[in-house]
């Protein structure tokens, strides 16, 4: 049965445009949200299905028209997907402003990818002060009124009510994440088919079949012991990745991943505006190399994790030419060294299609933490 | 027991015969790496010049770029691991090795009881490996065996850059059309190497004993630019190049005694 919840959370992560063409046969409009992170509850409150445009590993061709080749490679492919037609049909995709690269893809968007309209999300450097929240609240309204364009309504009793389906969400996840630390067996392929899913999948039908899942799950006896790892970067879906991971006999008992765990770290409250509220959420988000926080508690937080998981190491999977990541790394890796962690550090990107140098990288590293 | 570690690397296979882990008992290095007739050439001149066969031998372990390919092996494990134990070997009281190979270069630390602690490898790039010093002894129709030779004959060292072999490639041709002497450009290209692979061996933090393994650790020009950087000694030993060999059998009598 865990198996067969697995391979709807596999089909679904590893079929995005399907998932998009069934929602577009049920005559729903699809909004792609771009990394990191968007109001995704206000999107979904409007009548809009809300879809992760990650990119995709694939060759960069067109992109190059636009961007120069040192630029982090999640963002070129976005633009490459969306120039090449495969976003067709989505009515909007949602850009934040929470890194430079990013800032550029809404700009050159506008210019490449006539037929799916740029939505610009302007984020504060400093959002915790009350001066910060009113910025991102004027933001999201800037959003609204670009949804309402489309077709969308606002409605604050229906944004309240998305909110709680997203608090749910999160809520499952963040038990996901705890269990399938207690479980070796699950692949670190199939922890990634599961965190990806969520990107293509409306967060009710998510919901659902992770509860479903961790139903299954509870009852299954845990598998053998084998490595306990902490993965921390933006985006760990290549399958080779993943493949390395398993053959090593690593288990992913944290993550620290961006398109993972950090989207779901944080609710909205309970407020009587619930525009307000996500713009509270966002406040109080932390822990993330895009989310400016001069203290970078998100260095002690991945070495706290890994202690309380009880990991044996950390993996940073760098995307390569992201420079927030890049930043922290140092301050990571001194962490590590002086909680006495052993790190390693591995550097990918969309482009990839050998990842020798990765798997040297991973078998040293399993050695150095078991021989 | 005897047990034996075949390196394959990318231009060049190795192989170490040993015994109980603690002697060595015959070596063999054949040109040709991965994909080439290399390894089996190397260990049929390894049988040529021992008494021994396969069937003698307790154990095999394959390293180094070709090892997922070898299908002669009991097992396989990482070049990094192989030449911390190799390095390690030689040298008991070693805390760092720096590898530079045909196509890449590793920085490897051991901590006091030996046990690897730290590594970081170079990105897929040319620049700060064995194959940046092909390519340059190839524009100058050199030998890569001389440069070293040649390197010592230098009165001023010329300038290269070490970020990109394809800029340095036209660097040199623009230094030979300039004028510049051919031993200014070899020890010029030398110091280049040194001066990349320091920055990443600065990453792993450099603790003494420091020493080199892999092809390029032959090369004293590029071994002594080395030490004028991280400002320490680097040990050499003529075994460099089968460390990674060294520490295969190594690593697989440590599986049988396990």
């Amino acid at each position: 049965m865990v198996q067969d919840t697995l391979k709807k959370f596999h089909e679904a992560a590893t079929s995005p445009r399907k998932q998009m063409e069934k929602y577009l046969a049920e005559g729903k409009k699809v909004v792609l949200t771009a990394p990191v992170y968007t109001p995704e509850e206000l999107i979904h409150s409007m009548g809009f299905v809300p879809m992760g445009a990650w990119g995709a590993d694939m060759e960069l061709n067109r992109s190059k028209e636009y961007f120069p080749a040192f630029l982090c490679s999640i963002v070129q492919s976005i633009l490459e997907m969306g120039i090449k037609g495969g976003y067709k049909g989505a009515s909007a995709i949602v850009i934040p402003s929470l890194c430079d690269t990013l800032k550029t893809l809404g700009e050159n968007w506008k210019y490449a990818v006539e037929d799916i309209k740029f939505i610009p999300m302007t984020y504060p450097q400093n959002r915790k002060p009350d001066y910060g929240i009113a910025f991102t609240k004027a933001g999201y309204e800037r959003v609204m009124r670009d949804l309402e364009e489309l077709g969308g309504k606002y409605d604050p009793a229906a944004l309240s009510e998305s909110i709680k389906i997203y608090n749910k969400h999160n809520e499952v996840m963040r038990k996901a994440d705890e269990m399938l630390a207690a479980h070796p067996e699950i692949t670190a392929a199939e922890r990634s088919d599961i965190f990806k899913s969520a990107f293509f999948m409306t967060k009710e039908e998510h919901t659902a079949l992770v509860e479903e899942f961790l139903a299954e799950l509870d009852k299954q006896a845990a598998g053998a012991e084998k490595i306990g790892i902490v993965v921390s970067g933006i985006l760990t879906d290549a399958p080779q990745l993943n493949e390395i991971f398993d053959e090593f006999g690593m288990h992913i008992v944290a993550d620290d991943v961006a398109a993972q765990s950090r989207q779901y770290r944080t609710d909205a409250p309970e407020m009587d505006d619930p525009l307000q509220a996500l713009a509270v959420k966002f406040a109080n988000m932390d822990n993330c190399s895009v989310l400016y926080n001069v203290k970078k508690p998100r260095v002690q937080w991945i070495v706290d994790t890994a202690k309380a998981r009880g990991a044996k190491g950390v993996v940073v999977v760098m995307t390569k030419f992201c420079d927030p990541e890049e930043f922290d790394y140092v301050m990571i890796k001194k962490a590590c060294e002086k909680a006495d962690l052993p790190l390693a550090l591995v550097e990918v990107d969309r482009q990839m299609v050998h990842f020798e140098q990765v798997r040297t990288n991973l078998e040293t590293f399993r050695d150095m933490l078991t021989f | 027991m005897l047990t034996l570690g075949i390196d394959i690397g990318s231009t060049t296979s190795k192989c170490i015969l040993m015994e109980d882990g603690s002697r060595i008992i015959a070596k063999s290095l054949r040109i040709g790496g991965l994909g080439t007739e290399g390894p089996e050439e190397a260990l049929q001149d390894l049988w040529n010049e021992t008494s021994y066969t396969r069937d003698d031998v307790s154990r095999v372990i394959v390293t180094g770029y070709g090892r997922n390919k070898y299908e002669g092996a009991d097992g396989e494990v990482s070049e990094l691991t192989c030449h911390a134990l190799g390095g390690r070997f030689i040298f008991p009281d070693l805390r760092t090795v720096i590898d530079i190979g045909g196509q890449d270069a590793k920085i490897i630390t051991l901590n006091e009881s030996g046990r690897m602690s730290n590594f970081v490898m170079n990105d897929k790039c040319a620049a700060g490996t064995g194959r940046f010093l092909d390519v340059m002894a190839n524009i100058l129709r050199m030998d890569i065996d001389d440069l070293d030779e040649c390197a010592s004959k230098s009165e001023k060292p010329a300038s290269i850059s070490s970020t990109c072999t394809v800029f340095a490639e036209s660097e040199v041709i623009s230094q030979l059309a300039n004028g510049v002497s051919r031993p200014d450009l070899v020890a010029g290209i030398c110091e280049s190497v040194a001066s990349r692979v320091s920055a990443l061996a600065r990453r792993a933090g450099v603790v003494p004993r420091v020493c080199m393994s892999g092809g390029v650790a032959k090369n004293s020009a590029v071994r002594h630019a080395l030490e004028k950087n991280l400002e320490t000694e680097i040990s050499f030993d003529p075994m460099a190049q089968y460390f990674g060999a060294i520490g295969a059998a190594l690593y697989g009598f440590r599986q049988l005694n396990k």
